[in-house]
């Protein structure tokens, strides 16, 4: 306990590249997942088999398997892995988790899509709006509404599952917080880390509830 | 005004439109009556291309919206669909928007007109469906009957020459039946022409100056509501009358 004061700052830059990882990987994954929702519920047949791929690797496989296998494995393909090399370990992660998290994105927002009414696609029509300013204005508005919760939840596990990064050797909250329990014999550090965790995860809750509130109808 | 000749639809094995034809002139209000399942919704619907035709012919004030099942390309069937207004028996008001987004949405994506008109427009609108209190409420805080006077509104907006109503009233609970009713009357008083699928025996009988009864896909009877409904033989009328009066 006496030194709280030397380690609570480490913790705190810890903390700054689980709070870097998550807005980074949080604001590329959104509008990927939203436009992999759109490729795979289009006409095209091609892209929509391609898309189900995709999701199916990144949800049917573990998200730790993803950034050992680009952080670690992608140096080994053969005859191109030279040139598909991340030596930066943050940007490897952010990699494997924007890949992640944007099929699972996908995922909701596709549950969103099939929740807005046909009637709405029918009345847009007969008002004469063309086929982009239904999707604009009409069905994607309540789409992302509709997939506020599930969103919710998925970044709150976010939050969580970047503590696997410890795995590749990057100083986040948990890695920091197991040195310092590992230096100093006590577990007090990770007392402190769960809290903190608490208290991201609480205003990421706070803060989707507020939107949720906003964008009710 | 409406020229529909010998038009067939079938979904899969079932066929719901066997050879319809019929013709709507100017300021008619034509009811479409006939019992579940006997394809009403799908003949209004076909009118305004919600459901495509396999086979006939839709002309629309001259203009040919398909032939032999065939629609005409994309730009002119645009234009000819703008003509007409379609009501919902459930409303289908875009909940996320309020009543004067609901009303302005679809005329400013069309640049119908600038916006301060269309915001005059909307307002007068509201007036006539008697809502005008409703501009910024949302959709889910109206009752079913209003939410049913802002669609109509709603498809006023864009002016159109001929109103669609798809059992509009079928959603209410009888109490709110007749303020839609009324609205719908006072449409007919001013002559718009009108073609409204309804069970409301009684307002077809007193709003319609037509009706097309409607038996398993054939027209099986077509005229005033005299002719068509009480000087009839036909057995499947008179069984369908005594069941709802």
């Amino acid at each position: 306990m006496a030194n709280l004061k030397e380690w609570i700052p480490l913790m705190l830059q810890g903390c700054g590249l689980t709070v870097k990882l998550f807005f980074i990987v949080i604001l590329l994954s959104l509008p990927l997942g939203l436009a992999a929702t759109f490729l795979y519920t289009g006409k095209n047949v091609v892209i929509r088999k391609i898309m189900g791929f995709y999701i199916l690797i990144m949800r049917g496989t573990p998200l730790l398997l993803q950034v050992f296998f680009i952080y670690f494995g992608l140096p080994f393909v053969p005859k191109i892995g030279q040139y598909l090399t991340i030596n930066d370990r943050f940007i490897a992660a952010c990699t494997a988790y924007v890949l992640n998290y944007a099929a699972y994105f996908a995922e909701i927002f596709r549950g969103g899509l099939l929740s807005v009414d046909k009637g709405q696609y029918e009345a847009a029509k007969v008002l004469g709006m063309s086929e982009s300013q239904t999707t604009f204005k009409i069905v994607l508005p309540q789409m992302i509404r509709i997939s506020l919760p599930a969103v919710s939840n998925e970044a709150i596990i976010l939050i969580k599952d970047t503590a696997l990064v410890t795995a590749i050797g990057l100083a986040d909250l948990l890695k920091v917080t197991n040195n310092i329990v590992n230096r100093t014999t006590n577990i007090t550090a990770f007392i402190v880390a769960a809290c903190f965790y608490l208290v991201m995860s609480y205003l990421l809750t706070v803060f989707f509830r507020n939107l949720e509130k906003k964008f009710a109808f | 005004m409406i020229e529909v000749r010998n038009i067939k639809k079938s979904f899969g094995d079932l066929e719901v439109l066997k050879d319809i034809s019929f013709s709507v002139e100017k300021g008619d209000v034509v009811a479409i009556l006939g019992p579940s399942g006997s394809g009403k919704s799908t003949m209004l619907r076909s009118l305004i291309e919600l459901e495509t035709v396999d086979a006939g012919e839709i002309i629309i004030e001259g203009d040919t919206l398909c032939s032999d099942g065939i629609y005409v390309p994309k730009k002119q069937r645009k234009k000819i669909l703008d003509k007409m207004g379609m009501v919902f028996q459930h409303f289908n008001l875009f909940p996320h928007m309020n009543i004067k987004d609901n009303l302005l949405c679809a005329c400013l994506c069309a640049k119908q007109a600038g916006k301060k008109e269309l915001e005059k427009l909307a307002s007068e609108l509201l007036a006539k469906v008697d809502l005008s209190d409703k501009i910024n409420a949302m959709p889910s805080q109206l009752s079913g009957g209003q939410k049913q006077r802002v669609a109509i509104a709603r498809a006023l907006m864009r002016q159109p020459d001929i109103m669609l109503f798809d059992e509009p009233t079928s959603a209410l609970d009888p109490e709110l039946t007749k303020e839609v009713l009324n609205v719908i009357k006072q449409l007919s008083e001013e002559k718009m022409t009108m073609l409204i699928v309804t069970h409301e025996i009684g307002f077809a009988v007193e709003a319609a100056n037509k009706i097309i009864f409607l038996d398993e896909g054939h027209i099986a009877a077509m005229g005033s509501p005299e002719e068509a409904l009480y000087n009839n033989d036909n057995e499947r009328i008179k069984a369908f009358l005594e069941k709802v009066v």
